[in-house]
């Protein structure tokens, strides 16, 4: 380190730049917008008067409405991929033949590299009434069942598409513990669950962070993935954001709507931190004291 | 806990968590083998199975913007995921290593850019890249490849930062240390000790960072240009006149290619006998 | 697969075989004669004269660019016009108008597209944001093949920038298994989606073709700014037809209809066409026009006022405006493109389900054009409102 005369951030430059030029300065342009208003019928935005009186027009039930039921939606699907795809990212780190892991991890991705819609179309053959499943339900004497355009197909959608995002960032953070660490601890006397819980999954607790976040964040923005399946129990308050900007072309609004649904997301991400920070606290004892013993 | 109760959970636990395993990749690929049977169908309709042939895999043949627009997001994807990893992976190096003042304002950033609506990246990136591109000259920016490689690049630099960070920090630096005592060049550290650290994450992002890029609809509907319509916005644009099942055959061919690529890697590498970290490395081709 | 024999068009001597190959090749039975064409010679020749428009009918660019909606044009015709008149065709696509609007006016001139297909309501904002060239009708004589009924729109009175490409209409199309009853108005439809298809009902997902049920159904004028009847619509919408629907599905064609995931659903009439033709049991669905009132969308062929090969884009324009080609682009995307007399010539190649493609005098006189006017703001609010209370 003492070599490096560059400044602590030097390796962060080349992102800085990147994300400066092509997400600050034309992000912010569009965020100025917000300030102005939609001038006429064939106008999308102009800001020779300014004002805050777009996002008092954001801030109307409909969109408070929408926010939370997206919130439910988001919160649901993120717990559901994290139970879902914990043991699997679990599994692929610690327990499966090393030589596989790679192959493995590229096996999660590739269902996602044929094309949102298309998976879509494979999904609906299989639920639909008269699909895939009801014809495997009714053959073993089970009911048909229809489960499409319910709140349970809204978070298989949500669930299926952003699985890979819970289960890499897992992945990562649990093969970066190391069988030694974990050979050590069942050899200090601590059985297989004690390890799991006081050296595993401290030391994966910033990839789960970041899985969750990964999850969350996005979903919170997203309104496509949850109706495919889940008709109109998927909306979602990113539709009211598109809607501005495409079909009322009303960029000023939009923008406010983008700029408010940005500032409560954040916010709703840091109560859901805050909360993860609360309810791991016993974790991140032990994590010091792993961390002691392996820095030592 | 006794020792007993410990012996009798163990083999339990290793039986049930390779069983999940082959669920949850189940579930992955449930409607991908859908798809994969559709893509035989004669009908005029993806969604409605008639009869058995190969018909939809003529068309390939037939219809030139197919292949185009599977080449646009090929391209398209190789070149933002590499981009987006190295950009990524120095940053997440950074953050991990270097904390200082800075970090907070960077990971402000990379938070706005992750929870950014794509919607609002299309609007604004279109008239820059215009402005860029028409107003000062910078005719790179005319390119289509180069328009839709900068919209995808956005989302995964942050991706590939977070995972990268996470993946390092709190990992003692002692290596990277001992290495600069030693007086290694700064660059043989990172090579030789930083990245090979790093690698599964750098891996992850980098798949990922292509998985985003394969399947952006939105920022790349806004950004293309003449001639470089990507595979996702042909797609969503020709449900307008419904899909056809060559939309499947498109899908099956790429499968197939991606499992056969990935068959032959599993050999090579089952030859060499290499571990995790090295077969990571040679997919990532560093 | 058809007789060859039996094929019998007018056209240039050097057409006739790519036509026959291509119309055997989809298997049509036959098209019949009797439809004079002087197809391909008209762009080449020069109409000189008024000197305003780019396109003079000279030399034809060797490349064009399309820019329009995904998979929307029979590829045998793309092919015939390349190898017959030489423009290598790139062939781009949106998902939206306004994504294409928004394209457009940020390139400031330098799209590089020349043929775009804007859906009617929208050509106004085009013209006025003034991103389409204005037609140099002389070098496409084949809008006379072009029915009158389906020029002079309102959006574009005297066609200086635009002729139908497409055009079609809303409805629904109901499951008799579930709906046995029988259902012929919106008002019907509202009384269905509250009773035997509730929870199983999709309606369109556009603000304005949501609205449109409720002024279609009342007689009130589907572009109305009162806001007294936005008001009316938005209560009724909210308290009536919220509760039941299940999704906002603009392609139910596409997927739900031969899949039957739901009983009861507003749909346009070549998608209608499309679900209903492919489902495993036609005679399940009933398609329904809407009544007693609904409306008429159209796609239009224009040219973007930035166009890099006018000359091109003038001569395809004319060219796939020819007779002979409307059937294939009618049998490839279901929907009709206002030819003349082109309902017998596909009633003659053996295209099923024709009701839902044409329609009758009576029927088309209660079809209405839109518009986007001061009320879309008003239609989206009430569009996010629906989607609330339909998700609640």
């Amino acid at each position: 380190m003492r070599n490096l005369r560059l400044p602590g951030f030097a390796l962060a430059i080349p992102a800085w730049v990147w994300l400066a030029v092509f997400f600050i300065a034309p992000v912010g342009v569009v965020f100025w917008y917000s300030f102005g208003y939609k001038p006429g019928l064939f106008g999308t935005h102009a800001n020779d008067k300014l004002s805050l009186d777009r996002y008092l027009e954001v801030l109307t039930p409909t969109f408070f409405d929408t926010f939370v039921a997206t919130m439910w939606i988001a919160l649901a699907g993120t717990a559901l991929c994290l139970v879902i795809g914990g043991p699997v990212a679990y599994w692929m780190a610690v327990k499966s033949p090393p030589a596989w892991r790679g192959l493995l991890l590229a096996l999660v991705l590739v269902p996602f590299w044929t094309n949102f819609l298309v998976r879509t179309i494979g999904w609906q053959v299989i639920l639909a009434p008269e699909g895939w499943a009801s014809q495997a339900a009714q053959a073993i004497g089970l009911p048909a069942f229809d489960i499409l355009y319910t709140r349970a197909a809204v978070l298989l959608g949500v669930v299926y598409n952003y699985l890979p995002l819970m289960i890499l960032p897992l992945y990562v953070a649990f093969d970066r513990v190391g069988e030694p660490l974990r050979e050590a601890s069942r050899d200090l006397g601590a059985n297989r669950l004690r390890t799991f819980w006081r050296v595993t999954l401290p030391l994966a607790r910033p990839g789960i962070i970041v899985g969750v976040l990964l999850v969350y964040i996005p979903l919170m923005g997203d309104y496509i993935t949850a109706t495919v399946l889940g008709g109109a129990k998927g909306n979602m308050v990113g539709q009211m954001v598109a809607a501005q900007f495409q079909t009322a072309q009303n960029w000023a609004l939009g923008s406010a709507m983008a700029v408010t649904l940005i500032l409560v997301i954040v916010l709703s991400a840091g109560v859901v931190g805050a909360l993860l920070w609360l309810v791991s606290w016993p974790m991140r004892r032990a994590n010091r004291l792993v961390l002691g013993e392996v820095g030592s | 806990m006794s020792a007993t109760s410990n012996r009798i959970r163990r083999p339990l636990l290793d039986r049930l968590l390779p069983v999940w395993a082959v669920l949850v990749f189940a579930f992955l690929f449930a409607p991908i083998i859908v798809i994969v049977v559709y893509s035989f169908n004669t009908g005029r309709l993806l969604s409605s199975f008639t009869s058995f042939g190969i018909e939809s895999f003529l068309a390939l043949f037939e219809k030139p913007v197919l292949l185009d627009a599977v080449m646009v997001s090929l391209r398209t994807g190789a070149i933002a995921a590499v981009l987006a990893t190295v950009l990524g992976t120095l940053a997440g190096i950074a953050l991990a290593r270097r904390t200082g003042k800075w970090t907070a304002w960077f990971v402000g950033l990379l938070v706005l850019v992750s929870v950014t609506p794509e919607i609002v990246d299309a609007i604004s990136l279109l008239p820059w890249l215009v402005f860029l591109g028409q107003d000062l000259g910078l005719s790179l920016f005319n390119d289509g490849t180069v328009r839709l490689v900068v919209g995808h690049s956005l989302f995964s630099v942050a991706v590939v930062s977070y995972i990268v960070r996470a993946r390092l920090v709190g990992l003692p630096a002692n290596l990277e240390e001992a290495s600069a005592d030693l007086y290694a060049p700064p660059l043989r550290t990172f090579r030789k000790i930083t990245l090979p650290l790093a690698m599964p994450a750098v891996l992850a992002g980098l798949l990922l960072s292509f998985t985003f890029s394969l399947d952006n609809t939105i920022v790349s509907s806004f950004v293309q240009v003449s001639g470089a319509t990507p595979w996702p916005v042909y797609v969503l644009s020709a449900l307008r006149g419904g899909l056809r099942p060559e939309i499947a055959a498109v899908s099956t061919i790429m499968l197939l290619l991606t499992l056969a690529a990935l068959a032959v890697v599993a050999l090579v590498l089952r030859r060499a006998g290499d571990s995790s970290t090295e077969i990571a490395r040679t997919i990532a081709g560093g | 697969m058809a007789a060859n024999d039996d094929v019998r068009i007018l056209a240039s001597r050097a057409a006739a075989p790519i036509v026959r190959r291509e119309l055997s090749r989809r298997g049509f039975l036959a098209v019949a004669g009797g439809v004079g064409t002087t197809m391909l010679l008209a762009a080449c020749t020069t109409p000189g004269g008024d000197p305003a428009p780019a396109a003079t009918g000279g030399t034809l660019e060797n490349a064009l660019s399309i820019y329009t909606w995904g998979d929307y044009d029979a590829p045998e015709v793309l092919e015939a016009f390349t190898s017959e008149k030489g423009p290598r065709i790139t062939l781009d696509s949106y998902g939206s108008n306004e994504e294409m609007i928004a394209k457009l006016v940020a390139a400031k001139g330098t799209s590089g597209y020349d043929i775009i297909v804007p859906t009617g309501v929208f050509i106004p904002q085009l013209i006025e944001n003034g991103l389409l060239y204005k037609l140099n009708r002389d070098l496409i004589p084949n809008i006379e093949h072009v029915d009158e009924a389906y020029l002079g729109r309102v959006w574009d009175p005297n066609n200086e920038y635009s002729i139908c490409k497409a055009w079609g209409t809303t409805g629904f199309v109901y499951d008799k298994t579930v709906i046995q009853r029988e259902l012929k108005t919106w008002d019907d439809f509202f009384d269905a989606a509250k009773n035997e298809a509730s929870g199983k009902t999709s309606v369109l997902d556009d603000p304005v073709e949501i609205t449109g049920i409720y002024y279609w159904a009342n007689g009130i004028d589907w572009d109305t700014t009162d806001p007294a009847e936005i008001d009316a619509a938005e209560k009724f919408l909210l308290e009536e037809l919220a509760p039941h629907i299940s999704a906002f599905d603009s392609y139910p064609g596409g997927a739900a209809i031969p899949q039957a995931t739901h009983a009861l659903m507003q749909v346009w009439n070549g998608d209608a066409r499309l679900g209903i033709m492919n489902s495993p049991d036609p005679d399940r669905w009933q398609w329904v026009l809407g009544s007693p009132a609904t409306e008429l969308w159209m796609d239009n062929w224009a040219i973007s006022a930035s166009a890099p090969h006018p000359e091109a884009a003038h001569a395809f324009l004319n060219f796939v405006l020819d007779p002979e080609y409307a059937v294939a682009q009618i049998d490839y995307i279901g929907y009709h493109t206002g030819a003349k007399g082109i309902e017998q010539m596909a009633e003659e190649a053996g295209l099923g389900m024709l009701d839902m493609v044409f329609f009758t005098p009576e029927q088309l006189a209660t079809m209405q054009d839109g518009e986007i006017n001061e009320a879309q703001e008003r239609n989206v609010e009430i569009w996010n409102k629906l989607k609330a209370a339909a998700g609640a």
